[in-house]
């Protein structure tokens, strides 16, 4: 019927019974067939950002090099931390990883020991890594003001990006902070010399001894240099404000770990008060024990609201050192000729929270008495010296004003570390040195990789992983630290490091596990080169690759909303 | 050479003989001697076979699939139960047109459970494109075994062989045992014409779209159709060698037969004294005994039966709902014949309940007597 013509089926493929096969069997292989069609998800490999490099202040890829120790690739690993961090060495030491807070690992059993991993990896490469020399040319001169961690790691930056820098320090030696204001037995002074050697082969000159202010006002550097870059810290000791505060044996903590560190030995007496929760209380306290004395720390709040870093307080409670909370200065207690006897103290009590979300103390009335003691050292902050500043370079209420990457309100002036935030810690100031060394050099691309979302520890499946505590580091024995500035921690050796990088998650970055290529059940996974790639032509989207994926590096991706190539 | 044997073991040299290459089963009673011999050979190397352990019948029956397509002779025995759970994978080898030959001891579905015999687990995979080889005695079984595999090769289709529970299974026969010289004349080296191939990859079984799939159904039916001319070519080839020959349907006295029983398996045996009786009393009555049950042989039914005044179909099985089965069978045969015999259907010995000569003397008897069917079933010895 004619009618009916228009509906007349396709001609099939095979037309005679001799064509057929008996059963079904393709004429060739299944790649004909491409199932991808079906899909309406597509995992992608797609690497996110871990927690530990998220929190990283000098954005290190943590992961990166942890990934290439387990690789046994020591020298990649240490080029690797090189990128954002010039001296592993002294982090690895001296660093508050806040990596290690941020570690997912510690929702498992515990966290990574990254500073220690790091620590293995700089003193590797110190050892066997040639420095790096100036990759490029610049004709711009730099200024350095400071030769504390921010001024070193720009130095360090700006010197392979080929400028011509200079470094001014006041003091005799370079480091600032890093020299004379951590003990030796937390950053031995040849572990300090050997990273300074970068410095040197990239051609960064230095002029020690040499005040800016005094011996060359900023101005006369203004007119020498293209590009300034201050970074002179936060030195000025925080007054106690109470009476006989310039007596005879009251120090202030930080002059007090200089004396120290500059080699001599400070005159001080049995019994010594250190004032302070910070690093610098720490430090002193534990430096007095060194040096014979018996310490006992005064801090106003509690042990929560202390700022040093628990692993300094920890360590200065096992080496016996007395922690006396919820007390406060009144008043130095001087005999008639005006050397120390004691402090008088009141007790306090904490109140609402202040500016900083720590409880304020609080005085009890009438709860003040006396302790007895020989010294007293004050350490209960430090101030920026905004004196050798020119008057056009605009200030905050605690030091100079800059951003992120270090720009003042002047061109070609920056300002960076402790003397923009206050006091803070080393690896800040390295950031701080490479953001504006980036900026300096057109690198502002490379600067950071952050992200408000790092890898979740509840997007990992932990099947894969095996329960495993942190690795111990070797330590000195409480007794054989007391009497000497010896490094108190050993580090890891080979074997050690190698156990604790087995434990790395690696969040939300592919480490080649092999896990996907293995469970794909569509074949879908093609390994090429060491790397992996999706067949689309027949991948399902089923998905198993991405629930599977220990680390969350797979992401499922709705078919409508890939973009088409 | 002659042994005394059961059914089962009739299977187990049947197998052998064959030079089965993988074996794969799941024990189950009443079937689990027949590979336990076959495991015993395998094991003392009198058959160079891979005798795989299986976790169901499932997969046994789709390890025997895939042996198969591989291009080895796979053998697998089971019974009721053990050959239901193999339902899908029974379909898979016809479908996939997989020479596998498999032993069914017939033994009745539970529950309530049974491991008697009736034919009801074979029975209800008449379906699935499986040949069917209903035997008599154990002499049978083995020269069924042996014909089994060069049918199954030779139009690309599973055979099933089929012998009673206990009745003959565990029933021991003297039983002539060929030499293995001759069987491998008989039965050449196996060779399939499509094999899995590594180096020339390509799709088995897989999504086949509407455009296709009805002609290899197709293809299907008429291997069957097929099939019922080369059983009767091997089963000749078989007796020039052997001396030994079972046909498709075996009728015994049916030429002047007025009144033709209809049996299967061993209550054949039985039924072939009873007619000898019967005709010493001088009634024409006839046997006709079905072997081959799939692919049904229309015309060699109605040359045989169309000119019977009375058939008697005895059915030791019953389709629920239906009738016994082979009288549906017969009934279908003889469709459309212009004044075709009443048939009589009696449903008898499910579950193994015996089936003895006072039994199908009074069927016969009664299909003598009766000028119809009283009933669409009639029931012997059930007490109802």
């Amino acid at each position: 019927m004619k009618w009916l013509e228009k509906y007349k089926p396709p001609v099939p493929v095979l037309q005679k019974e001799s064509d057929y096969p008996n059963w079904a069997i393709s004429s060739t292989s299944t790649l004909l067939n491409h199932t991808g069609t079906w899909r309406i998800f597509r995992p992608i490999y797609d690497n996110k950002i871990p927690p530990c490099n998220n929190e990283c202040p000098t954005n290190e890829k943590i992961q990166g090099y942890i990934d290439l120790v387990k690789q046994n690739k020591l020298s990649d690993a240490y080029k690797l931390i090189l990128e954002d961090n010039p001296f592993p060495s002294i982090t690895g030491r001296v660093c508050y990883h806040p990596c290690e807070s941020a570690c997912n690992r510690k929702d498992y059993d515990q966290a990574l020991s990254i500073h220690c991993v790091e620590r293995f990896v700089g003193d590797w490469g110190i050892k066997n890594v040639p420095l790096a020399k100036p990759i490029a040319k610049h004709k711009e001169t730099v200024a350095i003001v400071g030769s504390g961690p921010a001024g070193m790691a720009a130095a360090y930056y700006l010197g392979l990006a080929g400028y011509n820098v200079t470094i001014f320090e006041k003091k005799a030696k370079l480091g600032g902070m890093l020299r004379y204001g951590i003990p030796t037995y937390r950053l031995p002074k040849n572990v300090l010399n050997n990273e300074f050697k970068k410095l040197a082969a990239l051609n960064v000159k230095f002029k020690t001894n040499t005040a800016i202010g005094k011996t060359v006002t900023l101005d006369v550097l203004r007119k020498n240099f293209d590009i300034i870059i201050i970074c002179h810290g936060a030195h000025k000791n925080r007054p106690m404000g109470v009476a006989n505060e310039n007596s005879d044996g009251v120090y202030s903590g930080l002059e007090f770990l200089s004396v120290i560190n500059a080699g001599k030995k400070p005159k001080i007496g049995k019994k010594v008060a250190i004032i302070g929760g910070g690093n610098t209380a720490i430090d002193a306290a534990r430096s007095c024990l060194r040096l014979g004395s018996t310490p006992v720390i005064l801090y106003r709040r509690t042990k929560a609201e202390m700022p040093a870093v628990l692993d300094e307080i920890e360590a200065a409670e096992a080496e016996g050192i007395k922690i006396e909370f919820l007390v406060a200065p009144e008043k130095v207690v001087a005999n008639k000729k005006g050397k120390v006897i004691g402090i008088e103290c009141i007790k306090m009590k904490l109140g609402k929270p202040d500016a900083s979300g720590r409880r304020r103390p609080v005085p009890v009335p009438k709860s003040n008495f006396v302790l007895k003691f020989d010294s007293i050292i004050s350490a209960i902050g430090e101030q920026v010296d905004l004196t050798i500043l020119s008057s056009d370079v605009a200030k905050t209420e605690w030091g100079i004003k800059a951003d992120y990457l270090g720009r003042t309100n002047v061109n070609n002036v920056y300002a960076i570390g402790d003397c923009v935030t206050g006091p803070k810690t080393v690896v800040e100031a390295f950031g701080a040195g490479k953001r504006v060394a980036f900026k300096i050099s057109g690198e502002e691309h490379n600067i950071e990789h952050k992200v408000e979302r790092p890898v979740q520890f509840s997007e990992l499946n932990t099947d894969y992983f095996e329960h495993a505590d942190k690795v111990k580091v070797a330590e000195l024995p409480v007794k054989d630290r007391k009497k000497n500035f010896n490094e108190a921690h050993l580090g890891y050796n080979k074997i050690s490091v190698k156990d604790e990088v087995e434990r790395c998650f690696s969040c939300g970055i592919c480490n080649k596990c092999d896990n996907c290529f293995v469970v794909c059940p569509d074949l879908s996974v093609i390994k090429q080169n060491g790397d992996y790639e999706f067949d689309y032509d027949f991948c399902k989207g089923c998905g198993v690759c991405a629930r599977e994926c220990p680390r969350y590096a797979i992401t499922m991706k709705e078919e409508s909303k890939v973009e088409t190539e | 050479m002659k042994k005394v044997i059961t059914g089962n073991h009739a299977v187990s040299y049947g197998a052998q003989l064959a030079r089965s290459q993988v074996i794969a089963a799941y024990p189950i009673t009443p079937q689990t001697q027949i590979v336990e011999l076959l495991s015993e050979f395998c094991a003392s190397g009198k058959l160079n076979a891979k005798f795989i352990k299986v976790e169901s019948e499932h997969s046994a029956m789709t390890a025997c699939i895939a042996a198969s397509a591989t291009g080895a002779r796979a053998f697998t025995a089971t019974s009721s139960h053990g050959l239901a759970l193999m339902h899908e994978m029974l379909h898979w080898a016809a479908a996939a047109r997989m020479p596998v030959v498999m032993a069914n001891v017939n033994r009745a579905m539970g529950p309530g459970w049974s491991v008697w015999t009736d034919q009801n687990d074979s029975l209800s995979q008449r379906d699935l494109g499986w040949i069917q080889l209903y035997c008599e005695s154990n002499q049978e079984v083995l020269d069924t075994t042996i014909q089994a595999f060069k049918i199954a090769e030779k139009v690309l289709l599973p055979v099933m062989v089929v012998l009673d529970a206990f009745v003959l299974s565990h029933t021991s026969e003297p039983v002539d045992i060929p030499e293995q010289s001759m069987v491998d004349q008989f039965l050449p080296p196996y060779q399939l014409p499509t094999k899995l191939d590594i180096s020339q990859a390509k799709a088995y079984g897989g999504l086949t779209s509407p455009d296709h799939y009805f002609e290899i159904r197709a293809k299907i039916q008429k291997a069957n159709e097929q099939a019922i001319i080369v059983i009767k070519e091997i089963d000749n080839e078989f007796n020039q060698m052997f001396s030994r020959k079972y046909g498709i349907l075996e009728p015994y006295r049916c030429e002047d037969a007025k009144v033709i029983l209809v049996t299967s398996g061993t209550i054949s045996g039985t039924a072939r004294n009873v007619i000898d009786g019967i005709r010493e009393q001088g009634r024409k009555v006839g046997l006709l005994k079905i072997k081959l049950f799939r692919p049904t042989p229309f015309e060699d039914l109605r040359s045989v039966l169309y000119k019977a005044q009375k058939i008697a179909v005895i059915d030791r099985n019953l389709s629920f709902g239906h009738s016994g089965v082979f009288a549906q069978e017969i009934k279908s045969a003889l469709y459309g014949l212009g004044a075709a015999p009443p048939i009589f259907d009696y449903v008898i010995g499910l579950g193994g309940r015996d089936v003895t000569p006072n039994d199908i003397y009074e069927i016969i008897d009664n299909t003598f007597k009766s000028e119809s069917p009283q009933e669409p079933i009639i029931w012997r010895g059930v007490r109802l």
